[in-house]
């Protein structure tokens, strides 16, 4: 027992290794934990089947036939749709936590807050990524998906997928801090990302919408992504849609960020 | 470093219209066992709370080995340890990876954790169950594991609260003996409780929170010297010589506690002298007791009278809005 309460000369850790160590401490859970690793690299398989049946008709109509098949059409956008899914994922992955145990340690510690939240969004992005090699390898073996961007386009598509991913994860995180609660939170969450999903290019070529829902995918911060993502991975001129979906994105981290640390200072997290 | 550990100044809380902690101020010296007594919702938490950085106070001001506890939060929590209601652990992960994560997160190298985390699981007997899930942890055990977690940054103060409700005989007397052997090495110790006897036996200094106010604070033997008084219990061998022996008691102007023996009478003994003048009133009165013990006054005795006085317990307005009729009950007899 003499020994407890020995000094412990350990300087503080740094912002970067805390969040360096809380997002191992994730990653570690998701491997260890088999059944959700399954499950969670099958949830994109299923949607993209699902998907690339109901929606077949669409593969008729004239602004779809540029894309040879409507597979090439869907999977980019695809793999940012599950981006955003992910990133909802955050957000309730991130409730559960401010409600653990552990959550009211960290709380009494030394550390920043906003480690915490950073982490749960990094440790995410990786999780992200293998779906999207997941959802990519599987698209080309299964559904006969053939990217004219070849893997060059398609690495380069998966990447900003990342990255918008990643941005978007600190919407959720701020609608998570801000409201605390998961009923809530799953009502909001669903009609955040929806609208997201659905209203953008990502089912549908915009031309063929109502003018309206036309107007709205246009502002739709997730069909900037979908053009830019669709570009790279087809081979097609990409223009100066990467930078906008790059700057829509930042933007809304940048809000995220903001709106969650307001949280975190006072301790809420 | 010879300022109070621990200082609260005009200290409050207020949750709008509610306070749920008034005016406490509190200086408390490095090494102290500092035992903090009262009922549920009396302000034992919110108390540890305000002083562990986690709930800001809306009154007054409270320093931690000398960082104010609001505008320098972090300076304070590199310097405590924490050790809740409810286990602060990630159930999911192994109890060896949850001290290193709680080590690496305070700043060691991934080698020093491991060789802290070997440390506290030898010192608390989790070496077994190390690398087990915590899930799959006794209530005791996770206590423990708790505990070690608390203990990983050596903290100069460590807040412990209720820190043994729920735990079973043999777990408690071994926290216990944890607190006993960290506040040997000097480290100050609050700690909440609902159980007199753990304070009793912890505590060098108590405080008794009531509504949200200090109450009475002192050592547990101020206290009990203050509030809690001798019991002699005496023992006849006759109905008629205890009613004898009670005229006696009654003409020394002594208190009797009740008790539920007719040839049995408790006599408070307030002071030192009372003892003297009972065994010689006993004595005129030709009424020898055949049995004669004396108990010393405990916490409850203490706690009882406070929170009879406050209503809360015998004849307070709850017993009368649920219709009771209590008898004014003395705290000796239903204790001790």
């Amino acid at each position: 027992m003499t020994r407890a309460a020995d000094p412990v000369p350990w300087p503080t850790a740094s912002f970067g290794a805390q969040v360096r160590v809380l997002t191992a401490r994730s990653l570690k859970s998701t491997v260890a934990d088999r059944r959700l690793l399954f499950f969670l690299l099958l949830q994109p398989i299923v949607l993209l089947l699902l998907f690339s049946q109901v929606f077949s008709a669409i593969a008729a109509l004239p602004q779809v036939a540029i894309y040879d098949s409507y597979v090439n059409f869907l999977v980019p956008a695809t793999m940012v749709n599950i981006g955003i899914a992910t990133a909802m994922g955050t957000g309730t992955g991130l409730l559960a936590e401010i409600y653990s145990g552990f959550a009211e340690r960290l709380r009494s510690m030394p550390i920043n807050l906003f480690a915490v939240l950073a982490a749960r969004t990094v440790a995410d992005t990786v999780r992200l990524a293998a779906l999207l090699v997941v959802t990519v390898l599987a698209s080309v073996a299964l559904l006969g998906f053939r990217p004219a961007g070849g893997v060059l386009g398609v690495t380069a598509a998966l990447l900003l997928t990342l990255v918008v991913g990643w941005c978007f994860s600190w919407l959720f995180v701020a609608i998570t801090t801000w409201l605390r609660k998961a009923e809530t939170l799953q009502t909001v969450s669903f009609i955040v990302m929806f609208p997201l999903m659905f209203s953008s290019s990502a089912y549908m070529p915009l031309d063929a919408m109502p003018v309206w829902m036309q107007i709205v995918s246009v502002v739709n911060p997730v069909t900037s992504a979908i053009d830019a993502v669709r570009a790279l991975a087809l081979g097609m001129p990409v223009g100066w849609s990467v930078y906008i979906a790059l700057t829509v994105s930042g933007a809304i981290a940048l809000v995220g960020m903001l709106i969650s640390n307001r949280s975190v200072r006072e301790r809420r997290f | 470093m010879d300022g109070p550990v621990i200082a609260c100044e005009g200290l409050g809380k207020q949750y709008g219209e509610a306070a749920a902690l008034t005016d406490i101020n509190l200086s408390v010296r490095r090494g102290t066992v500092l035992g903090i007594l009262g009922h549920n919702g009396a302000g034992k938490t919110t108390l540890i709370d305000i002083l562990s950085t986690r709930l800001r106070p809306t009154h007054g001001r409270a320093q931690v080995c000398g960082f104010d506890v609001v505008r320098h939060g972090g300076q304070v929590r590199r310097r405590i340890g924490v050790v809740g209601q409810f286990p602060a652990v990630d159930n999911a992960m192994t109890g060896r990876d949850n001290l290193v994560l709680v080590a690496r997160l305070l700043g060691a190298t991934a080698r020093q954790a491991k060789e802290r985390a070997e440390q506290l699981l030898t010192l608390f007997q989790l070496g077994d169950a190390s690398d087990n899930p915590v899930l799959t942890y006794s209530g005791g055990m996770r206590r423990r594991l708790d505990l070690a977690a608390g203990l990983v940054g050596a903290p100069e103060v460590l807040f412990l609260d209720e820190p043994t409700t729920g735990l079973d005989p043999v777990s408690r007397a071994g926290l216990w003996f944890a607190v006993e052997q960290l506040a040997a090495i000097g480290t100050t110790v609050v700690l909440t409780t609902q159980y007199l006897d753990e304070a009793d036996r912890l505590a060098n200094e108590v405080i008794v929170l009531g509504l949200g106010q200090i109450t009475v604070s002192g050592t547990p033997a101020e206290l009990k010297g203050r509030l809690g008084s001798r019991v002699a219990m005496l023992t006849f061998a006759s109905v008629l010589n205890a009613e004898a022996a009670r005229n006696a008691i009654n003409r020394l102007r002594l208190r009797e506690t009740g008790t539920a023996n007719p040839v049995t009478i408790g006599v408070a003994l307030p002071q030192a002298a009372d003892v003297t003048a009972l065994v010689r009133a006993l004595d005129t009165a030709g009424a020898p007791p055949i049995d004669f013990t004396v108990s010393e006054p405990t916490l409850d005795d203490v706690y009882l009278s406070l929170f009879q006085a406050a209503g809360y317990v015998g004849g307070g307005a709850w017993n009368q809005a649920a219709g009771f009729q209590v008898p004014a009950a003395p705290a000796a007899s239903v204790w001790s």
